[in-house]
């Protein structure tokens, strides 16, 4: 970033995060064991208390999983998002305390090493309704925890980021894991199907959020490759003018009206192989590519917050100008030229390289703004 | 049989952290400044978040350390220039 780390970014938004995060893991565990007494009296307090830990750890994970879909598929999730790390540190730290938990309750009395007992106690490998689900729970805890520890900036920057995004994505199999974990647990301790038909049931709405998703992006770059190949061949933009464009502006491909785009933030369109977010502000336009240095997410989603554009995952800011960050921070997103002709937005789809300052396309540069 | 392999893991996973430990206390007094200035003048809370990790993944980390010790050659007037400066 080009300053000195710290263990948290605090602001406002963040504490508020926090605070609604320790909150509602604190009502549903109360809940949980409240509810859980009622409906089980004879249970033990460190029976229910392992259950609810559990249960909130697994839910939080869905959470987590369907933060990133959810703000694809409608952009009011986005708060959801600028601290998903922190909801993703909590997911492990109720994981650790419900293995640790149980680790004390039903391995810790006998003769071996609670550790190993996990491991060995159980060895019916052969057998689905008593299958050893415990070392699928510590598989995923040492997943979570790998994902917790380096969840710092500090690593992303020096793992890389194609490791550190390696290293992340092995959530999902976490995910499975737990699934596993849970079930075959279920299977052995309940006999009512209602546990393992929630786990079903969120299994499921998790896949159909992703497929949703994914759909809707491949439906965005379907659409502005489509657009942007027309205007390339003026074929079907003729109301554009596209036939009059000077020599060395033909190479400059139709964004979208600049009605289209609100005051402040941005439009997409996929050029050279990727997205570009061209922004409105100030009766201004300028584009940068969508991809911010920090975690690739989406800056075309996000807003121009005190003249920067704003990353909507984590805040990260860029000068709309030449799409780098202000000092002390070193990030840069490459630019792009700007064009407004008879009230459409245009760029020059050659990515500039990052930083290269750009000057903006002004409203009234162009006929009829619309 | 299991028994004893679960134990030789754990023995071997128990030398992988204590190995973890012996790297990361030196590693984040210095070298995570040599391998990332932004950590150079990182917080104590900073230190302590990423302590676990640096435990965990310090194999990753020690290519990094090693081939951010600049050696510079050494010549007389290096030498005594600091020579110069520790008195």
């Amino acid at each position: 970033m080009g300053h000195s780390y710290r263990a948290v970014g605090w602001n406002r938004q963040k504490r508020v995060y926090d605070l609604a995060l320790i909150a509602g893991i604190v009502l549903y565990l109360a809940t949980f064991v409240g509810v859980g007494f009622t409906l089980h009296p004879g249970a033990t307090a460190e029976t229910m208390l392992i259950r609810a830990l559990g249960t909130g750890a697994f839910l939080l994970l869905h959470l987590v999983l369907a933060i990133g879909p959810l703000c694809r598929v409608d952009s009011r999730f986005l708060p959801l998002l600028y601290n998903r790390r922190h909801l993703g540190v909590a997911t492990f730290v109720l994981g650790l305390l419900h293995g640790g938990f149980a680790l004390v309750q039903f391995h810790a009395l006998g003769d071996l090493n609670p550790l190993v007992s996990v491991f060995v106690s159980n060895p019916r490998v052969d057998s689905v309704a008593q299958f050893p689900f415990q070392p699928l729970g510590v598989i995923a805890l040492v997943i979570l925890f790998l994902m917790a520890a380096t969840s710092h900036d500090f690593w992303l920057a020096n793992l890389t980021a194609p490791v550190w995004k390696s290293l992340h994505m092995l959530v999902y199999l976490a995910y499975l894991l737990l699934v596993g974990h849970v079930s075959l647990g279920v299977l052995q301790a309940e006999t009512s199907p209602v546990l393992a038909g929630a786990v079903g049931i969120g299994m499921a709405g998790l896949l159909a959020l992703h497929l949703l998703a994914g759909a809707s992006e491949v439906a965005v770059d379907r659409g502005r490759d489509a657009a942007t190949g027309a205007a390339g061949s003026a074929a079907g933009h003729s109301s554009l003018g596209l036939s009059s464009l000077r020599e060395e502006d033909s190479a400059f491909v139709d964004v979208c009206a600049v009605s289209e785009i609100d005051e402040k933030r941005a439009r997409l369109v996929s050029v050279a192989g990727d997205r570009v977010a061209v922004f409105r502000y100030d009766g201004k336009f300028s584009a940068v590519s969508n991809a911010c240095q920090h975690q690739n997410g989406p800056l075309g989603e996000g807003c121009v917050i005190d003249g920067l554009i704003t990353c909507p995952w984590h805040g990260y800011q860029y000068r709309p100008l030449d799409g780098a960050s202000p000092e002390p921070f070193t990030e840069k997103v490459p630019t792009f030229r700007v064009q407004i002709r008879s009230g459409r937005v245009l760029i020059d789809p050659t990515p500039l390289p990052a930083g290269t300052p750009v000057e903006p396309a002004l409203i009234g540069e162009g006929a009829s703004d619309g | 049989m299991l028994v004893t392999i679960v134990e030789g893991g754990l023995v071997a996973l128990g030398v992988y952290l204590a190995a973890g430990v012996l790297f990361a206390v030196p590693f984040l007094l210095n070298g995570a400044g040599r391998i990332d200035q932004d950590a150079a003048g990182g917080s104590r809370g900073f230190k302590l978040l990423v302590f676990p990790g640096v435990v965990a993944l310090w194999p990753l980390l020690v290519g990094p350390w090693r081939r951010s010790r600049q050696r510079t050659e050494r010549s007389p007037h290096r030498d005594a220039a600091i020579a110069g400066d520790r008195r």
